[in-house]
């Protein structure tokens, strides 16, 4: 586990980590900030947390691709937050064709990056399948970091609405991602 | 919560980021302590990981790595600068290796020049050689000319002095002494061979005439001079002189050697040079 020679100090490890990873926690925050240079400033604190606490991810409680996505998302939503300028990107971000268009595979790591795109192919063909009122809330929450509360202002629906459709489609998604990601 | 512990539904709203920022914040004290609820959040989290892997891919510019690196302060270079460095590497010793091959062929042309520039003086050598010989060919070739003629001039002057020599031992034969009319030194003598019709003039001590001059030979036929033709003397001032007599003449009273214009002339104009007394003749 490339992690394990990270917290060992490895420098090569860590740099490797970054190769592999750092488009993946640069795109979650440029989708979340909207701006590159935020984007790329919550990259460079995420990587550089990442190397000065390395034990701060616990191999008990997941996968490292999904606490680090964690970490990005909450690193970006928290500057989001500070910046107090919700970027609402509730306005369909993406729409369906963007979510099913191929992913250039142009990674150094040939079969991570294959890995990588699968489950990426695989999360937008889910979400693709998802109504799309739930897509909707669950975007919100997770890019547009927004409470299921502030949703539910936001949609003029009724909290209850916005709770049934966060869980019907995380729901969902983890059967479509079952055993995936 | 339900109760002490995170519901599956729970733990989808917080690791969506979904739930209300205080009860989040006890959520997430409880799952420090309490493994259950922490596989619930960490499977809810692999969930919600799969909607941050749904994003477009954007590339961070490249000056970001060295941002992080040096803000981690790391020195020691990552696989990707390797691969860099490798492949600059590479590229360096492609390049290296072409201007080696260039070089190569370069140090091959030029080799193959130089084989073919000694080739060329090694022929020219010869050429030279070849030339030289011809030169020197043609030297012997001009010196045995020369010999040749020198030789066929030899055989000449020597069947002419057979000749003479038998005229002058014919009995069939006058001889004549011939006197210069001044005092010079000069003798001779004139022969007739009256079997051969041929008639010799020889002298010694003979002046060469200079250009435009010659020296003309006659006969007295009848009170009448008839030319027996030029001739010259040799740089010794040796002549001997040969020639036909004419038919028509049987007799003469004598015979004279004039200094006459070059080619010779029709009638006897110049001084006389030698004179033969011819009575005594047959």
């Amino acid at each position: 586990m490339i992690m394990h020679a990270v917290v060992e100090g490895d420098q090569v490890a860590f740099a490797a980590l970054y190769d592999r990873y750092v488009e993946l926690v640069y795109s979650t925050c440029l989708r979340i900030l909207a701006e590159p240079a935020p984007a790329e400033d919550a990259t460079q604190e995420i990587f550089v947390r990442l190397w000065r606490k390395p034990e701060s991810f616990v191999p008990e409680r997941g996968r490292f691709l999904s606490w680090l996505m964690s970490v990005a998302r909450n690193r970006a939503v928290d500057e989001l937050r500070a910046r107090g300028r919700r970027r609402r990107r509730e306005a369909v971000p993406e729409d369906d064709q963007d979510l099913l268009a191929t992913i250039a595979a142009d990674g150094d790591d040939p079969e991570q990056r294959a890995q990588v795109h699968e489950e990426q192919l695989l999360v937008r063909k889910a979400l693709t399948g998802l109504p799309v009122e739930q897509r909707r809330a669950l975007e919100l929450a997770y890019f547009g970091g927004l409470t299921q509360q502030e949703i539910a202002v936001r949609l003029d629906e009724p909290l209850g609405t916005v709770k049934t459709r966060v869980r019907l489609g995380m729901q969902k998604l983890r059967r479509a991602l079952q055993d995936r990601v | 919560m339900t109760g002490a512990h995170v519901s599956e539904e729970q733990a989808d709203e917080f690791a969506i980021g979904a739930m209300e920022p205080e009860i989040a914040a006890l959520v997430a004290l409880h799952v420090n302590d309490c493994l259950p609820c922490r596989l619930i959040v960490a499977e809810s989290r692999r969930v919600t990981a799969g909607l941050a892997l749904s994003v477009r891919r954007a590339r961070p510019p490249r000056a970001l790595r060295g941002r992080v690196f040096r803000e981690t302060g790391i020195s020691r270079p990552g696989p990707f600068t390797w691969a860099a460095r490798i492949a600059t590497a590479g590229a360096g010793l492609a390049a290296v290796a072409v201007a080696v091959a260039a070089f190569t062929g370069m140090v091959s042309i030029r080799g193959q020049v130089r084989d073919l520039r000694q080739e060329n003086v090694g022929l020219q050598t010869q050429i030279n050689d070849a030339l030289a010989q011809d030169v020197a060919i043609k030297a012997v070739t001009r010196r045995l000319s020369e010999a040749e003629r020198l030789s066929s001039e030899i055989r000449a002057d020597a069947k002419d002095d057979r000749a003479l020599l038998l005229a002058i031992l014919s009995p069939e034969s006058e001889i004549a002494e011939v006197f210069a009319v001044d005092e010079s030194s000069a003798i001779g003598r004139f022969v007739w061979d009256r079997e051969q019709q041929r008639i010799w003039f020889v002298a010694s001590g003979l002046p060469a005439r200079p250009a435009g001059q010659t020296y003309q030979l006659w006969v007295n036929a009848g009170g009448r001079y008839v030319s027996l033709g030029t001739f010259n003397t040799d740089s010794a001032g040796f002549v001997r002189y040969q020639t036909w007599a004419p038919p028509t003449i049987e007799s003469s009273e004598n015979a004279v050697v004039t200094i006459e214009t070059a080619g010779g002339v029709q009638e006897r104009s110049g001084p006389s040079v030698f004179v033969a007394d011819l009575s005594g003749f047959r």
